[in-house]
């Protein structure tokens, strides 16, 4: 009793913290246990082993994603070894939707939070800048499912992107000039076309069930 | 609002007036419309003339519509028509009246004119056509119309005949609809569209019915409508269905965001199956009687809602596929490809028909299911007439119904007016959709991710039009059956008329006044292509993390099954591996090229390529265009030769400017010549375009960036050491550099690659539109090069890089001094315009001259690794590419030539080695043109003073210059020269 005292304190923490329900930490924190095999804290290993991953392009990327400090707000980079429970809701929390009553500022700030995780994603050497390399992986990774179209392509298109990038965020370039890379600024440049705050989201389960279920068809 | 109508009528008035007497057709239609039955009457049965007359003529469309189902209109017409001919023909007459003879297909030759007039007048004015929407007009000139025939005949003639609006005009609509429905649009919000259907649509009509039927019980409806229960739930059920066709008219104009109109219009095309259902439902009802019905019947009719929905469906996704399998096999027939699609969406509606399933849902489903392999496997010519074909006969059904229903209200005959019915009707209606709408949206909004907010549910109220489908009900309604029939139908008419006019023109300042989000029209962007595709994954990847098995995960799942198993049925093999990434990427591409061209092309180009000032620049905001780049530094491929020629010295960059005006200019006529040349082979070879051209260009230089990268992986040391020696400012370190730079450019590797695309040239699959041309144009350059030594290959490369650039030019003329042979130089030239069909003909004929005109090289084993290759490559590519890594299997050619450019160099590496000293000259080549798809993200034009710039780090242009400038030109030359002199 004691303890499920203090855990939900703890929950009312992390709620406020993460802007989640308590209904939604605990479905999720059912979901982390599940995970980790009641451990405090799960490891790369643990994420990449969700057979449900196991078709996705970006698995790595999303695995890396969860263990980022970046993405923990605190103004660290690196990245974790192993993350614990609130770390983990922290990274989730970036996919949660916006409701009604959220108003205009708000969901700047929430767009501005997808976009950098977004960017956070790219950005792998955490240089402030997405380099063309760096976007190139990026696009490899993401067709690297979709059939055999091969990396030549996914550079092509990857350069063309680039390329598109730097037309549309440096118009008036010096004939000497060189676009570095993109920037968080650029970044959000180019895809304030994509309603992020309206994309970028799931719906995370009140209700207890679904969870359970998953449970018994992921376990 | 009030001094519009009568403006308008006026305006419609003259409108018409003019088109009675001002044009050249009028006239005759006056003869169609006034004139025809009293000639009719003539000959000898005037009623039988009479009655078949309207028929044939609704029929009419459908002539257009289906050709097929046009015979047999028009088959009877013809055999009467013959027999009168005889009638009146009484002696010879040099000029015979054969009316009788082409009576049908003249009156809806005539009646498709009026219509297509109409909206030429329409939009004449600019101003009028953005306040008042097309369908009011046409209402309008229909209401018009049907005075001027109702004067002339004091009996109507035409009237919207039910038959005809759902066997033909209204599939053309659907199926337009359904085709180029945003797939990903309509099943994100599925669950939002189905609640609105379904729950929406029983809604109102329940509610419609027993209001109505209230109002007629507390006496505020007339006596004489007579009319039970029953029947008032039957004329709600067809008086609440939102009618697509009106929907899709108004929000055509009104560009609401994507969300919305989906909603709406999703909503309007799925209702179909529930009204259908409560229709039959009650027209049974109401034949069997009310107190006849059983509880029995109630759960029959539940039933027969879930069959008629999900059979009309399946039925659609059933000819979804035989359509996409058919198409799949359609390569040597391109001709007919787009009669495929056509034929088959259309019989899945009439199938549907056929087991009074929901034509409507059919027909949207079988567009949906199979655009996506349709367009995959059809020609981009074949694309652009199903476009263009659907687009024409949705627009003319639309103005046809339009005008119909004006033209049908004016008939007396036909309805009887009850101002309380009436009245009653449009208040239910209004207060009911609205009623309906906040509820539903309430409940929806707890499951939505993305909540509809007020505004949005203020215009799903409003833009919830009734049209055409639910005259066309109303008028099958049997009178004997339904007593109040006349009352319905005109009532229908007001509502229609109502919901299509006053909330049609009132929609738009409403949706202004309320600042609902619009729609953009811009098409998204290569960035946004990417992410929206990497937030498919993010998503799904969080969602299994999560543990959720919601919408993501599912559509992942789906996606997974139409890769594995549905891709592969319905796609043809060369294509279906393409991801929709490159495909849109490709389109970007393709679009960007046009808009180029469209832009007058070569003016922004060349031209500006030679001015880096920024002030130039500034004043071409098409800089911003990717292709602009590209083009500019994919431009010129071996046109340049020619600049070898001019005099080494200051003027030879403004000459290579020149000569690059020039090119550019000269692109069109060439073109235009290229094409006179091919028609000869109209049948298989399609037209060359200029944006194709264009394309190509991109993508070649793009190949080439494959083949350095591909390099890179296997040769980084290598190249660095090498990069070392050759060029004195480079420092290692730098990984995007590193990438471009290494360049393995011995000569052999292009005539590999040639030879390699000639063998997919010939490949059988490979043969689509952009494939062809793009292999062709690929093996052409290539294909020079081997021939003429590295000479061909100095001479292309080199301009594309950089053309103003004097380094580069400087190095050539020695080159061409001594081995620019005219021969090479002509045939590059010439290849570009021969057609893509003749190319390998060609290709042989000038590898045979150049056989003779290029000095055999003894030292170099290009030639006889060529031929190896090529034999490797050229008779079976398939078998050949597996040996390789990823990409093997790939249709994309990309894939294939860098791998055929790949593997070589591996084992020529060791040699390649030994020479060292060359490597600088020849890398330099490719690594230019490589460099282009990255190198252009600074303006690439490389002013003359490139030395300053080669300070700045990882730009790869400067970096280019940097490593064509240091090296000693002596030792460029002396490599470049080596082989041909050998």
């Amino acid at each position: 009793m004691g303890a499920s005292q203090t855990r939900s304190g703890k929950y009312q923490d992390l709620a406020d913290k993460t802007g989640f329900s308590l209904e939604q930490i605990q479905n999720l924190y059912k979901r982390f246990q599940q995970l980790s095999g009641n451990e405090e804290t799960i490891s790369k290993e643990n994420l990449d082993s969700i057979p449900a991953l196991a078709n996705n392009p970006i698995r790595k990327q999303i695995v890396d994603a969860f263990f980022d400090k970046r993405n923990q707000h605190q103004g660290e980079v690196g990245s974790f070894e192993e993350i614990g429970f609130e770390q983990f809701l922290m990274v989730m929390s970036h996919f949660r939707p916006p409701t009604l009553k959220t108003t205009e500022e708000e969901k700047e700030a929430l767009r501005k939070e997808k976009l950098r995780f977004l960017f956070n994603m790219h950005d792998t050497d955490n240089d402030g800048t997405i380099t063309l390399e760096e976007y190139r992986k990026v696009v490899e990774e993401l067709l690297s499912k979709s059939g055999a179209i091969g990396q030549e392509a996914a550079k092509a298109i990857a350069d063309a992107a680039m390329l598109e990038v730097a037309s549309t965020n440096v118009p008036h370039m010096a004939p000497d000039d060189f676009y570095e890379g993109i920037t968080f600024e650029h970044f959000e440049q180019i895809l304030k076309g994509l309603e992020m705050e309206s994309r970028m989201n799931i719906r995370f389960l009140d209700v207890d069930t679904t969870t359970m279920r998953c449970g018994k068809t992921t376990s | 609002m009030l001094p519009l109508g009568p403006m308008l009528l006026l305006l419609l008035l003259t409108a018409a007036a003019a088109d009675l007497s001002g044009t050249a057709a009028p006239p005759r239609r006056e003869t169609a419309l006034g004139f025809s039955p009293s000639v009719s009457a003539s000959p000898s049965a005037p009623p039988l003339l009479l009655f078949p007359q309207p028929r044939a003529e609704y029929g009419a469309p459908g002539v257009a519509l289906a050709r097929s189902a046009a015979e047999e209109p028009a088959g009877p017409g013809e055999e009467e028509e013959g027999g009168q001919h005889h009638h009146h023909g009484g002696g010879y007459r040099v000029v015979q009246w054969e009316w009788s003879y082409v009576q049908t297909p003249y009156i809806i030759a005539i009646w498709l004119l009026v219509a297509s007039v109409a909206k030429i007048l329409f939009h004449f004015s600019q101003r009028f056509t953005t306040v008042v929407p097309e369908s009011c007009m046409l209402i309008l000139l229909g209401l018009v119309l049907g005075g001027v025939v109702l004067i002339a005949n004091k009996k109507q003639l035409y009237q919207l005949e039910p038959a005809l609006f759902f066997l033909f005009l209204l599939p053309t609509i659907v199926g337009d609809a359904g085709y180029f429905m945003p797939a990903r649009l309509f099943f994100d919000n599925l669950g939002a569209i189905l609640t609105y259907a379904v729950v929406g649509t029983l809604w109102n009509a329940f509610c419609t019915g027993f209001c109505l039927y209230a109002a007629k019980l507390l006496g505020v409806i007339d006596e004489r409508v007579q009319a039970d229960l029953m029947d008032f739930l039957l004329f709600g059920a067809l008086i609440s269905a939102v009618d697509p066709v009106a929907v899709l008219a108004v929000f055509e104009e009104v560009h609401v965001n994507d969300t919305l109109f989906i909603i709406v219009f999703g909503e309007s095309l799925v209702n179909d199956a529930v009204t259908v259902v409560l229709y039959k439902v009650y027209i049974s009802f109401v034949e069997v009687g009310a107190e006849n019905v059983q509880t029995a019947d109630y759960f029959k009719g539940v039933a027969s809602f879930l069959i008629v929905s999900i059979g009309g469906t399946l039925v659609g996704l059933v000819f979804a596929v035989i359509l996409g399998f058919i198409t799949r096999f359609t390569k040597k027939v391109r001709i007919i490809e787009p009669l495929f699609v056509f034929l088959l969406v259309y019989l899945a509606y009439l199938t549907a028909e056929l087991f009074s399933l929901s034509a409507i849902l059919s027909m949207t489903f079988c567009g949906i299911g199979a655009n996506k392999y349709v367009e995959a496997n059809i020609s981009q010519k074949s694309r652009t007439t199903v476009k263009y074909t659907m687009k024409t006969l949705a627009s003319i059904a639309e103005t046809i119904i339009f005008i119909f229903l004006g033209i049908s209200a004016v008939d007396k005959s036909k309805w009887a007016w009850d101002t309380g019915l009436v009245s009653c009707t449009l208040v239910f209606i209004f207060v009911f959709r609205a009623v309906g709408v906040i509820g539903q949206t309430w409940v929806l909004n707890r499951f939505r991710l993305v909540p509809l907010d007020k505004i949005d549910q203020v215009v799903m109220s409003y833009g919830g039009l009734r049209g055409a489908v639910a005259f066309a009900l109303v008028v099958l309604l049997d009178g004997e059956q339904v007593k109040a029939k006349d009352y319905f139908v005109a009532t229908t008419i007001v509502v229609v008329f109502f919901t299509v006019m006053f909330q049609g023109l009132t929609i738009k300042p409403l949706v202004n006044w309320l600042k609902v989000p619009r729609s953009t029209s811009r098409k998204p962007t290569i960035n946004e292509e990417i992410h929206e595709r990497a937030f498919d994954h993010i998503l799904t990847a969080v969602e299994d993390i999560a543990g959720l098995q919601g919408y993501h995960h599912w559509r992942d799942k789906w996606e997974q099954f139409d890769k594995n198993y549905l891709s592969k049925l319905l796609l043809r093999k060369s294509v279906y591996r393409k991801s929709e990434l490159w495909e849109a990427y490709q389109k970007i591409n393709i679009r960007d090229a046009i808009s180029v061209i469209d832009q007058g092309g070569n003016v922004l180009t060349s031209a500006r390529l030679s001015l880096p000032s920024m002030a130039s620049r500034a004043s071409f905001p098409e800089v911003t265009n990717v292709t602009n780049y590209l083009r500019e530094n994919g431009s010129g491929v071996c046109l340049d030769l020619q600049v070898i020629d001019n005099v080494p010295g200051a003027k030879v960059e403004e000459d290579t400017e020149t000569h690059h005006v020039l090119a550019e200019n000269l692109y069109k006529p060439r073109r235009r010549y290229q094409s006179h040349y091919s028609r000869h082979f109209m049948p298989l070879g399609e037209k060359e375009r200029q944006d194709r051209e264009v394309f190509q260009r991109n993508m070649k230089s793009r190949m080439e960036t494959f083949k350095s990268t591909r390099h890179k992986r296997h040769k980084k040391e290598r190249s660095l050491k090498k990069r070392r020696g050759s060029d004195a400012k480079e420092d290692g370190g730098d990984k995007p550099r590193r990438n471009v730079s290494w360049q393995d450019t011995n000569p052999v590797v292009v005539p590999v690659e040639s030879e390699e695309e000639k063998g997919e040239h010939s490949d059988p699959e490979k043969e689509e539109d952009v494939g062809i041309t793009f292999v062709a144009r690929k093996a052409e350059t290539p294909k020079q090069r081997p021939k003429s030594v590295p000479a061909a290959l100095d001479g292309c490369p080199s301009p594309t890089a950089g053309p103003p650039s004097p380094p580069s030019g400087d190095s050539h003329l020695p080159w061409k001094g001594s081995v620019g042979s005219p021969p090479p130089c002509v045939s590059v030239e010439a290849t570009k315009i021969i057609p893509v069909d003749l190319q390998q003909a060609w290709n042989q004929s000038i590898s045979s001259l150049e056989s003779i005109s290029s000095p055999p090289a003894p030292a170099e084993p290009v030639h006889p690794r060529v031929s190896a290759l090529s034999r490797l490559g050229g008779p079976r590519p398939a078998s050949y590419t597996p040996a390789g890594s990823v990409a093997s299997s790939t249709s994309s050619i990309g894939a294939q030539v860098s791998q055929g450019s790949f593997r070589f160099p591996d084992k020529k590496k060791e040699e390649e080695e030994e020479e060292e000293e060359g490597g600088a000259r020849q890398e330099m080549q490719p690594l230019m043109s490589s460099l282009r798809p990255t190198g252009s993200l600074p303006p690439p034009p490389p002013p003359p003073g490139s030395a300053t710039g080669s300070g700045r780090r990882r730009n790869p242009c400067v970096y280019l210059r940097s490593l064509v400038t240091p090296p000693p030109p002596g030792s460029g030359e002396l490599h470049s020269r080596g082989p041909t002199q050998l």
